[in-house]
């Protein structure tokens, strides 16, 4: 008995070690990730007879792994590795396997008041310094193009207008108890891009982000914040003596109120710019010097009202953008219009083997026409997506006001958003008259299965985006542009966690338009006239299963095209067959 | 309102106002780009009788209310020679906008009238004029010279395949680029690739431009009817400097060119009817033996010591079929005046 009660006592001590051992290797290494199954099936529209020199379909896919280790090697500290398994359809035993390093990243806290990051960071500031802005036509998309837009997020880094930089990141906060509440600060130190062979004996620079926020709360209703950020070139570190130095200064102060049922926010933010090309006169000990030096500020005033149950928010502002306001931080554009950069399904059509102009269908299924470099220069854009504002909110030369509302009753049943602006440029370009821009933008959502008090989801949802440019003056110079977008999209839940979606989406664009071209240092060189008369369609129908919130199988056949009148380019038509299926680990 | 609240609003307000852009617009006048096409300033030349032997050159003015493409055509009236000189711009400027003699192409200019011709893209505006060239460019004045006029140097060695058929390897009088005299270099070795080529040994030490600044031009003539398909030339510049150019002596070659030694080549395809004047960028050049890890390949202009300009074709016997539509095709690839010029092709000066 007194020998089988020692046994039992071992083995339970054994049995415990080896239960606190998994634990602790638990705390110390834990995995999450993403995987997907994607396949694509695309093919000329039956009907299409001008392009007989193109593949009547093509497909393709992959399996990927995004498996995330992290590790903890003591309490404050935590290595992130992010590794990609990827393997093409069609490929067997390694070949069109690819394992890669997708992200690293080190991430700690000393002594309980200092945070840093070094490695894979995603920065933001304010939305004049660092911000990532979102897409065009990207803001009110239905729910069955979702799938799309999660990847084109997820392969380009967009994560909350973030932008995915490398580098060191550190931060750290104060309170305090008498004249002011908070103060944090925030400092980063980054390298976008290194330097690389331009030739057998030149290379580019080194380019460099670096930048700083500080964020205090004066009081209980007033916050102070100020942000700089600066990108520049280090000559030495290439054979170039041309070197860009672009600092941005940014100052915001926020003044909220409320009560137990309303809240007000006032905002009032301005800052400035400057960009030069530093020439730095390397071997002959000449004295540096800097040519096609701008300088540029802005200034936004800010009013929001919102109703502190959430059925209710209304901004109204004001903002004044100067011309000469660059910022290659907030406005490197995700899409990536320059030439060159074309699309990946049938970029090429018709029997004269035309480059297929890009389409709304492009913009939302195609991951590789974004982009995730930060521009010392105004990137290129297409003026009939957006002609507003096209760098965002600091789209240089803008002065106007504008409208944001959102409303939806308490029960969810109906949810509404308008966004509106009316701006015009402060200087003209190539010629005195201005250009002005209307801006409307309202979808909504009814949750009719809400008002019917049904369990399973039966939804509607449909937005409009409209933009109109103007430029009055002579017949040569003048300008008129209109394109609008419409989304309607239906969302039916058959079964529990399984839905029938079909969403219909068309974009027209109307009118005229001068294109912009620059130099390497963004100076306007000429001005391209452009006719414009065009529609864009994609119908939409499939199923969804949504086993859990990011872990879902998507079914769905897409039919797009595009149409042109009086224009240099042929009709397309093509339809794809879609299957994803998405796990978040 | 105190006064630092009142000196914080001003400096405020200096500020906005500071960096208020005061220009009218941005970019070039889309009136000037898009409105009707007007010539502002005639053309005018600055000289109408130019000696190019002397370095003289002719200056172009024109003013135009836009930019648009223009196309300055000058025309030799005796030799056809032509030169021509585009841009894009709103002012052709007479400092900037010259020409200094020299042709697009050969062939080149002489003592003659020439006409000009100033014509602009989609316009149907065209202005001309004329001149006279008092002495014709001269083309002597490169780093390295060869024009053949007095025979083969002096130190020069030729090999060519004996066994070919109506082997020309030696100075001909006939049809020069320039002056009278040229290297023929061809014949009909069917069943094989080599057929001969030219050594010339190079004594260029004093020169001071780097490889992307050191220009080889040499005048090149093809069939002047049914040309071989598959012939070219291939040139090869040794930087040996410790071997004597002709060590040994009963090769007819130049020793300078062999597997361990640091020699570059360029192979030039010699498709064309006719004369014409190749310019090559020595940095251009590939290492030949890149394999070998003994050679450095450094590429200094100023170790350079030879030249070998070797003709070769595709085979075309039933021996060694390769190519052989051009069975029985002469193979002609002449040159003529090899000249090394710094920091522009020859033709660009």
């Amino acid at each position: 008995m007194k020998r089988c009660l020692t046994l039992l006592l071992v083995v339970c001590a054994v049995f415990g070690s080896v239960n606190e051992l998994q634990a602790q290797i638990k705390d110390k290494i834990w995995f999450d990730g993403q995987a997907r199954s994607y396949f694509a099936r695309d093919a000329i529209d039956k009907n299409n007879t001008e392009d007989t020199v193109s593949a009547k379909n093509t497909s393709n896919g992959y399996n990927l792994l995004d498996l995330n280790t992290h590790v903890n090697p003591i309490k404050d500290i935590e290595i992130f590795a992010q590794l990609r398994i990827r393997n093409s359809f069609g490929s067997f035993f390694g070949s069109g396997t690819e394992i890669n390093v997708r992200q690293l990243r080190a991430k700690g806290t000393i002594n309980d008041k200092i945070r840093f990051s070094v490695g894979d960071l995603f920065l933001k500031q304010s939305r004049f310094t660092l911000y990532n802005y979102d897409e065009e036509l990207s803001g009110y998309e239905n729910d069955m193009l979702k799938p799309y837009r999660d990847i084109i997020h997820y392969e380009n880094f967009y994560t909350e207008n973030r932008w995915r930089l490398q580098g060191i990141q550190t931060d750290f906060s104060f309170k305090f108890d008498r004249f002011i509440r908070t103060l944090a600060f925030d400092f980063f130190v980054t390298r976008p891009r290194g330097s690389s062979a331009i030739s057998g004996t030149t290379y580019s620079s080194d380019l460099l982000l670096s930048g700083g926020s500080m964020v205090s709360e004066i009081n209980k209703n007033i916050t102070l914040s100020g942000n700089y950020v600066s990108l520049f070139e280090v000559a030495s570190s290439g054979t170039q003596n041309i070197s860009v130095r672009n600092p941005v200064y940014d100052m915001a102060l926020l003044h909220h109120f409320g009560n137990e049922k309303h809240h007000f926010e006032q905002k009032l933010e301005t800052g400035f710019s400057q960009r030069h090309w530093l020439h730095s006169e390397l071997v002959n000990e000449i004295a540096d010097s800097i040519s096609n030096e701008t300088k540029g500020m802005f200034f936004e005033l800010e009013n929001k009202y919102s109703k502190k149950d959430s059925t209710l928010s209304l901004t109204l502002g004001y903002r004044y953008v100067d011309p000469n306001f660059r910022s290659a931080g907030a406005q490197t554009r995700r899409l990536n219009f320059a030439a060159g950069n074309g699309n990946t399904i049938y970029p090429l059509y018709t029997n004269m083997s035309m480059t297929r102009p890009t389409s709304v269908f492009d913009l939302v299924s195609d991951d590789r026409i974004y982009n995730q470099d930060l521009s010392s220069n105004l990137m290129v854009f297409n003026p009939i997506y957006s002609n507003a504002l096209p760098y965002g909110d600091a789209t240089p030369n803008r002065s106007g006001v504008y409208l944001k509302a959102r409303l939806n009753n308490k029960s969810k049943v109906f949810l509404g958003k308008i966004n509106a602006g009316f701006f015009k440029e402060v200087i003209g370009q190539g010629t005195a008259e201005k250009r002005s821009f209307g801006l409307v933008k309202a979808a909504i959502k009814l949750n009719i299965h809400r008002w019917l008090n049904w369990k399973k989801e039966l939804s509607f949802s449909a937005s409009s985006e409209s933009e109109l440019t103007n430029r009055g003056g002579d017949t040569i110079s003048s300008i008129n542009l209109f394109s609008h977008q419409v989304n309607a999209s239906l969302n039916v839940e058959l079964a529990k966690k399984f839905f029938i979606q079909a969403s219909y989406k068309q974009f027209n664009a109307n009118g005229n338009e001068f294109l912009t071209e620059r130099d390497n240092y963004g100076d306007i060189t000429y001005f391209t006239s452009t006719q414009v008369n065009q529609k864009d369609h994609m119908l939409s129908i499939g199923m969804l299963y949504k086993i859990r919130e990011n872990v879902y199988a998507n079914l769905q056949y897409n039919w797009w095209g595009m149409t042109f009148t009086d224009q240099p380019y042929s009709d397309y038509k093509y339809n794809r067959l879609l299957f994803i299926l998405s796990v978040a680990l | 309102m105190n006064l630092k609240t009142k000196l914080i609003l001003f400096l405020g307000l200096v500020c906005f106002l500071y960096t208020c852009t005061k220009e009218d617009f941005e970019g070039p006048s889309i009136d000037n780009l898009y409105g009707n096409f007007e010539i502002t300033e005639p053309l005018t030349l600055t000289n109408d009788n130019p000696s190019f032997a002397s370095n003289e050159q002719v200056g172009f003015h024109c003013a135009l209310n836009k930019p648009v493409e223009w196309k300055i055509a000058i025309q030799g009236l005796t030799t056809n020679a032509t030169r021509e000189i585009i841009g894009f711009s709103n002012l052709i400027d007479s400092n900037t906008v010259v020409w200094n003699g020299g042709p697009t192409q050969v062939p080149f200019f002489s003592e003659e009238a020439c006409s000009i011709e100033l014509t602009f893209e989609n316009e149907i505006d065209t202005l001309r004029d004329t001149i006279t060239i008092a002495s014709a460019k001269t083309y002597e004045n490169g780093i390295w010279f060869e024009d053949f006029e007095d025979g083969l140097p002096s130190d020069g060695l030729v090999y060519y395949n004996t066994d070919g058929g109506g082997m020309t390897f030696s100075v001909a009088n006939d049809d020069a680029l320039l002056g009278s005299s040229y290297f023929k270099m061809g014949g009909r070795v069917n069943w094989d690739w080599a057929l001969g080529s030219l050594d010339i040994p190079l004594n260029i030490a004093n020169v001071s431009q780097a490889s992307d600044d050191l220009y080889i031009n040499i005048g090149m003539l093809s069939d002047l009817d049914d040309v071989h398909t598959g012939q070219f030339i291939n040139i090869l510049i040794s930087e040996e400097t410790d071997t004597p150019f002709n060590d040994n002596l009963d090769n007819n070659a130049s020793d300078l060119f062999e597997s361990s030694m640091e020699v570059y080549k360029m192979k030039v395809p010699i498709d064309w009817n006719g004369w014409q004047l190749k310019s090559f960028r020595y940095s251009d050049f590939e290492p030949r033996d890149p394999n070998n890890p003994d050679i450095v390949f450094d590429m200094n202009p100023n170790n350079i010591r030879a030249i070998r300009i070797a003709c070769q074709a595709c085979p075309s016997s039933s021996g060694n079929p390769i190519c052989p539509e051009n069975f029985g095709k002469d193979v002609r690839t002449d040159i003529d005046h090899i000249i090394f010029t710094a920091n522009s092709a020859l033709l660009d000066q």
